[in-house]
């Protein structure tokens, strides 16, 4: 039996049916057709999948949907205008961040909240915090230089912009 | 980069082969625009689970299909016309096996197929396939190599003798004259454990028929669409020209996605039938134990050398679980072969006789994985190469490369019959130890330790033939000769160049390192180059991206074609710019004759819409066609060193990386920013087999690890910070000297790092010798030399 | 991989949720943040007929100060104990641990009562807060009652919560300000479960000591004897052969490695400890 949900997703207030058994990922890319959220695993170990859920970073292959109502959900194409991912976005390709992309999505919503909480983040510490998105093309390493770099360069954005207003 | 490479004196490109230059192939995934097999739909689509064998060997009695399903559920008998997939070696006495679309009579291991169950969604085909009861006759598994070979063990293939694919041989020099001259033998037994590849977006197949172009079209998250193409429609007993297999973004390959998979023709067949679009995607609990896995070798070895270590023989029996079928078209001889094929590495062993064995068993059947047998060979040589040192009291490093092929002896021929085309080896080897600070490191192993942590100094090197043509491909006997790669480059009108390659990309890049090719050729910015490919109906026939091929092959393609144009775009230039043709040059999408110059969009006009404009002869148009063979068949011979730095706590078993460096050398880099994440992303795969991925299978053949809880792969904190120094040696038989480089990262890490353990255990005599090396391994070497109690 | 059909039951209160779970009729579970129970939902090994999603359930996030415990309402998330969004009175062992499990993006909806209903032998939770002393609060339809965490498992996924109750809260007293501890969790990657994890508590003052292990194949074990000799100040090498003696006559069954394993992780957790006095 399907239920019916409402949630703001990306911003827009949207209405689905589905049955209690889908998860988030499933509305977000079958019913959506956001297709940026990837399943690598839905069982809630690779980080793929990772959106933000009230803000807060969540496996959506392990949301249900049906316990969503009210919820506001943000997935890699809703942050499209957003200075800090656009940062984090441009940092993975200077810095090679990625090979096939399908970690990626998952990468750059993790690497997101990560900077957002601890934006002086480096180094080994990036590595404990990402070790719950996995990618198995790079080894990691162009990652971590990504989101380090991402980190100096979201710095030097905000100072700029005191420096500004001051 | 800016000497002469194959003869001709080139112009340094900030864009050229050799430039690190940015990738195009990033935009889209960046923006999560990638296209993967699950984010396509095509209308009236239905979703695919397949009902798959819970139990290892037994014969089906028969299927009970609720009322309310049938229907939904579709069994070997519902595509009769679909042919098994039969992957024969051409060794001698090769056992065939036939692999169906979906079994019949009997299942072979737990993940066989037995049924197609279709619905609107995923969820409703799972709860259909659920609802099927099969009345299993039990028999007894082979769940192992020693169960397969023992005396009257029961039978994979009921029509074999027994378990064995085949046996091949390789008998090098004089064995019994180097075991009676030799003053020291050392043996050792090692295992390498089976795991699975492990792309992060798992396998995947969509075929839907268009009725317009009366042709059936399937997508599939596959390497090699073409060849793809080939077999399926074989099996399928359909023309090739009304089969289309694209290949949309795939989310890592590594070599399971490399094969012919029974679910690939499944669910075209079905869809034949149905008239309908129907779509699988693999799950993770699939793909841990379905899914061709990787490794699961067995080694017997015997080293025969001098007191000073000098290796003067090698006997090797190696045995590999093969699983229940032979896959195409790599056959179920392919890893057993490469391995024994390649054993000596980059070592000067004159004499070497081989026994290489290939065992079917009630597993998921034994596919590629990046690092295709020499991962394997490079654990047993080069663990042996450290057991050869400590029997004659020398530092293993110098043992090592004092052993090695010297610059001298290049190009060489192995003892294995491979010819190494180029290399030196010693020094590659003395930069990786030299990378690391082994005196630091003997002075600390000197004193005790001030956390009981032990800390240890590995070394590996190999070598790693690639982008091997037409004569290798014949050696090893498969039913397709990989011997050469096209392109086809075509201008648009308005002056952008589009490259049309059989060639899949999927994180390798090839989308940017090809459109560098065509830089380096046209001068045209990498940024106005479109590389299409995976698409059998839109590139030239093509072999695909495995084994380190695809820049070797169609880079060499794309360069001449490339070349071609370049030659025509001067013509169209010079005549356009009134200059005479060897005054006028090619640079930034432009042809120059002094300041003068027209754009590649000035001659895409002429060369497309206005034919009056070209010189008088010339063909209008702007195409070229090309097919590019090395000049040798038998590969062009990248090589590597890794060293690495470990401490091993023996108080839990746990080994953690102080320090990771691989000296590497793949002939010319057309990209280093590339070509040193690939070595990177090699490592970390190298680094799960050494230490986490591991699929054991109990006594009645049920896989213990089928979900990533139970299946570990390395994660951010897992895998170090490597050190990439790299040496430039190109091949003299390859257009720039470019040798392949793509598996070759995950090559050495099993040795280097059970080296490194060992190294690390020496002080205890403990040693290990199977991979993965889990602490409870680790802890049970230790506990085997050293009483229980004196613990912690 | 996905799950079975439910139904789906949206408590409003905590009454609701138990009145919902006392229909026997059929199999019903609670969902707390679905980090275990959704995996093994979509892996179909997890048989439900109907959730009951507890998420709303505001009684159940509420954290109540007490003078001698504070009580963590079940839905109290891993994340909340390591931003420090909630108050502490474990001397901060439960910040440290809530940044010990598993990743971010599952400690924002994972719960601690979810994890201890959970008793997975490796819990972090679990171990933490049966060397803590803590009290599981849970409530059925004969209304609540107290089981002390170190009764509250009683095997690997077993527990002594009675068909129809559920967890309400994590009673956690106010540990004594002198008492110092040390965590030692060896797992064979960043945030996955526990090979082995101990914890000891160490009170110089009061000349008391706690040890606990957990992922030791069952419920976690209370080492009394190894406790004891802690108390009297043996906190060096030597204390190695009183663990083992004591995991040998845990009558577990420990293999050699496991043994080992465990008795290295126990001694390193006191030694952590007896190192912060
Ligand atoms: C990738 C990954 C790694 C993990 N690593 C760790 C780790 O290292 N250490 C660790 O401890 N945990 C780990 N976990 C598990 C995690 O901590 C879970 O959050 C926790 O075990 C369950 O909490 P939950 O709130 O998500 O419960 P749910 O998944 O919602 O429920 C779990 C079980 O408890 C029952 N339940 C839930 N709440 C209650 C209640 N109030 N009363 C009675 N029964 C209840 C449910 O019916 C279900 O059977 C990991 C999880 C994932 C996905
Ligand atoms: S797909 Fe959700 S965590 Fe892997
Ligand atoms: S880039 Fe392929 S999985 Fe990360």
């Amino acid at each position: 039996m399907k239920t019916t949900v409402s949630a703001t997703i990306n911003g827009v207030a949207q209405t689905f049916e589905v049955e209690p058994r889908t998860s988030l990922a499933d509305v977000l890319r079958e019913q959506m057709r956001l297709t940026a959220t990837h399943l690598g695993c839905e069982h809630g170990v690779c980080g793929a999948c990772t959106v933000l859920i009230d803000g807060q970073p969540a496996r959506s292959c392990i949301a249900l949907a049906v316990t969503l109502d009210g919820a506001a959900i943000t997935t890699l194409e809703g942050l499209a205008d957003d200075p800090l991912m656009q940062t984090l976005k441009a940092s993975f390709h200077d810095q090679h961040g990625l090979q096939c992309g399908f970690c990626t999505p998952g990468m750059l919503m993790s690497g997101w909240d990560l900077l957002k909480r601890k934006p002086d983040i480096q180094g080994q510490d990036i590595r404990v915090a990402m070790s719950g998105n996995l990618c198995r093309c790079t080894g990691y390493q162009g990652i971590v230089r990504s989101i380090e770099k991402a980190a100096q360069t979201a710095k030097g954005q905000v100072s700029q912009t005191k420096g500004a207003a001051a | 980069m800016n000497q002469t490479l194959d003869g001709r004196d080139r112009i340094v490109r900030t864009q050229g082969v050799g430039a690190s230059v940015k990738r195009n192939e990033d935009k889209r995934l960046l923006n999560g625009q990638g296209e993967y097999l699950g984010d396509l739909q095509v209308p009236g689509m239905a979703e695919v689970a397949f009902l798959r064998s819970p139990v290892a060997h037994a014969r089906i009695r028969g299927i009970e299909i609720p009322e309310a399903h049938k229907g939904s559920v579709f069994l070997a008998s519902d595509i009769p016309f679909a042919k098994p997939i039969v992957a024969v070696s051409a060794a001698k006495g090769f056992n065939a096996s036939d692999y169906p679309a979906l079994v019949s009579d009997k299942v072979r291991f737990v993940g066989d197929l037995i049924a197609i169950c279709i619905a609107p969604t995923r969820a409703e085909a799972e709860d259909i396939a659920q609802s099927c009861i099969v009345d299993f006759e039990d028999l007894p598994a082979v769940w192992d190599i020693d169960v397969a070979t023992a005396a009257g063990a029961p039978k994979v293939h009921d029509h074999w003798a027994d378990n064995v694919y085949v046996e091949t041989r390789i008998e090098t020099g004089d064995i019994a004259a180097v075991r009676a001259k030799a003053e020291v033998t050392v043996k050792r037994n090692l295992r390498m454990g089976r795991h699975a590849g492990v792309s992060l977006e798992g396998r995947g197949v969509l075929a839907h028929f268009n009725r317009r172009l009366d042709e059936l079209t399937v997508y599939s998250s596959t390497q090699f669409p073409h060849v793809i193409r080939t077999i399926m429609a074989t099996c399928l007993g359909v023309s090739e020209a009304k089969l289309r297999v694209i290949a949309p973004d795939v989310g890592g390959g590594f070599g399971p996605k490399n094969n012919f998979h029974p679910e690939e023709l499944a669910v075209a067949a079905l869809s034949m039938k149905l008239n309908r679009p129907l779509r699988w995607i693999e799950d993770r609990r699939e793909h841990l134990i379905a899914s061709p896995h990787a490794r699961e070798h067995r080694y017997e070895l015997t080293a025969y050398a001098d007191s000073k270590g000098k290796i003067l023989g090698l006997e090797a029996v190696v045995v590999v679980d093969a699983g229940a079928y032979s896959v195409w078209p790599w056959t179920a001889a392919m890893e057993a072969g490469m391995s024994a094929g390649i054993m000596t590495g980059p070592y000067d062993i004159p004499v070497y006789h081989a026994r290489a064995i290939s065992v079917a068993t009630n597993k998921s059947p034994l596919g590629p994985y990046r690092g295709v047998g020499r991962s394997g060979a490079c654990f047993a040589i080069e663990t042996l190469v450290d057991a050869v040192a400590r029997e004659v009291k020398r530092e293993p490093a110098d043992v090592r490369i004092e052993n090695m092929v010297p610059l001298e002896a290049m190009p060489y021929r192995s003892a294995t019959h491979k010819y190494y085309d180029s290399g030196d080896y010693p020094t590659c080897a003395q930069m990786a130890r030299d990378a690391v600070d082994l005196p630091g490191i003997r002075a600390r192993q000197a004193k005790p330790s001030p956390d009981g942590k032990l800390i240890g100094f590995g070394m590996a090197s190999y070598t790693e033939q690639s982008a091997h043509g037409t004569a290798e491909w014949v050696a090893r006997g498969l039913p397709v000769v990989f011997g050469y790669e096209p392109a086809l480059a075509r201008f648009t009108p308005d002056g952008k160049l589009i490259l049309f390659v059989g060639i899949q990309n999927h994180g390798q890049g090839l989308e940017t390192t090809l459109a560098q090719v065509a830089h380096e050729e046209l001068g045209i910015p990498v940024a106005d180059v479109i590389v299409r490919h995976g698409d059998s109906s839109v590139s030239p026939y093509g072999m695909g991206t495995f084994a380190s091929r695809s820049m070797t092959m169609a880079g060499g393609a794309v360069s001449i074609a490339c070349g071609q144009l370049a030659e025509k775009i001067l013509r169209i230039g010079a005549h356009l710019l009134q200059a005479p043709k060897d005054a006028v040059t090619l640079r930034d999408g432009k042809v120059f004759f002094g300041q003068q110059s027209v754009s590649f969009a000035q001659i895409g006009e002429a060369a497309f819409l206005h034919p009056e404009r070209l010189p008088e002869g010339e063909e209008p148009a702007l195409e070229a066609n090309a097919v590019y063979q090395p000049g040798r068949s038998t590969g062009a011979f990248s090589y590597a060193t890794h060293a690495c730095v470990v401490t091993v706590d023996p108080g839990t078993g746990h080994v953690e990386i102080l320090d990771y460096v691989v000296c590497h050398d793949c002939g010319t880099m057309v990209n280093p920013m590339i070509v040193e994440a690939q070595v990177v992303g090699g490592v970390a795969q190298g680094l799960g087999t050494a230490l986490y991925e591991e699929i054991p299978y109990d006594d009645n053949g049920q896989p213990l690890a089928s979900t990533f809880l139970d299946y570990m792969i390395p994660g951010a904190t897992e895998v170090p910070d490597v050190r990439v120094l790299h040496m430039e040696t190109p091949s003299p038989h390859t257009r720039f000297g470019i040798k392949g480089m793509g598996e070759g990262g995950a090559i050495a890490p099993p040795a280097v790092i059970i080296n490194a353990i060992n190294d690390a255990l020496k002080p205890l005599g403990a040693e290990i010798g199977e991979t993965p090396a889990t602490p409870d391994r680790i802890l049970d070497a230790i506990l085997a030399v050293k009483p229980a109690g004196a613990a912690a | 991989m996905k799950p079975a059909n439910f139904t789906y039951h949206r408590a409003t209160s905590v009454e609701d949720a138990v009145a919902a779970l006392a229909d026997t009729s059929q199999m019903s579970r609670v969902l707390a943040g679905g980090q275990s129970l959704v995996p093994m939902l979509n892996l179909r090994l997890a048989p439900v007929d109907t959730l009951i999603d507890l998420s709303r359930v505001a009684s159940l996030k509420t954290v109540d100060e007490q003078s001698s415990a504070i009580r963590y309402g079940a839905l109290t998330t891993h994340a909340a104990f390591e931003d420090g969004r909630v108050p502490d009175g474990s001397n901060g062992l439960m910040p440290y641990v809530g940044t010990q499990i598993a990743y971010r993006a599952v400690r924002t909806r994972g719960t601690i009562g979810g994890a201890v209903a959970l008793a997975d032998p490796a819990a972090d939770w679990l171990t933490t807060i049966i060397a803590l002393e803590a009290d599981v609060i849970a409530i059925g339809a004969n209304g609540r009652r107290t089981i002390a965490a170190g009764e509250f498992a009683i095997g690997p996924y077993m527990t002594a919560l009675q068909d129809g109750e559920l967890i309400e809260a994590i009673a956690v007293p106010r540990r004594p300000a002198s008492e110092r501890w040390g965590h030692e969790k060896m797992a064979r990657k960043t945030g996955e479960y526990a090979e082995s994890m101990a914890i000891a508590l160490i009170d110089r003052n009061r000349k008391t000591a706690r040890v606990v292990l957990g992922a030791a194949d069952g419920a976690p074990i209370v080492l009394a004897e190894t406790a004891r000799a802690v108390a009297g100040g043996q906190t060096d090498d030597s204390l190695a052969s009183v663990i083992r003696t004591e995991l040998v006559a845990s009558g577990r069954d420990f293999a050699p490695a496991k043994l080992l394993m465990h008795s290295t992780v126990i001694l390193r957790a006191v030694k952590k400890a007896a190192a912060k006095q």
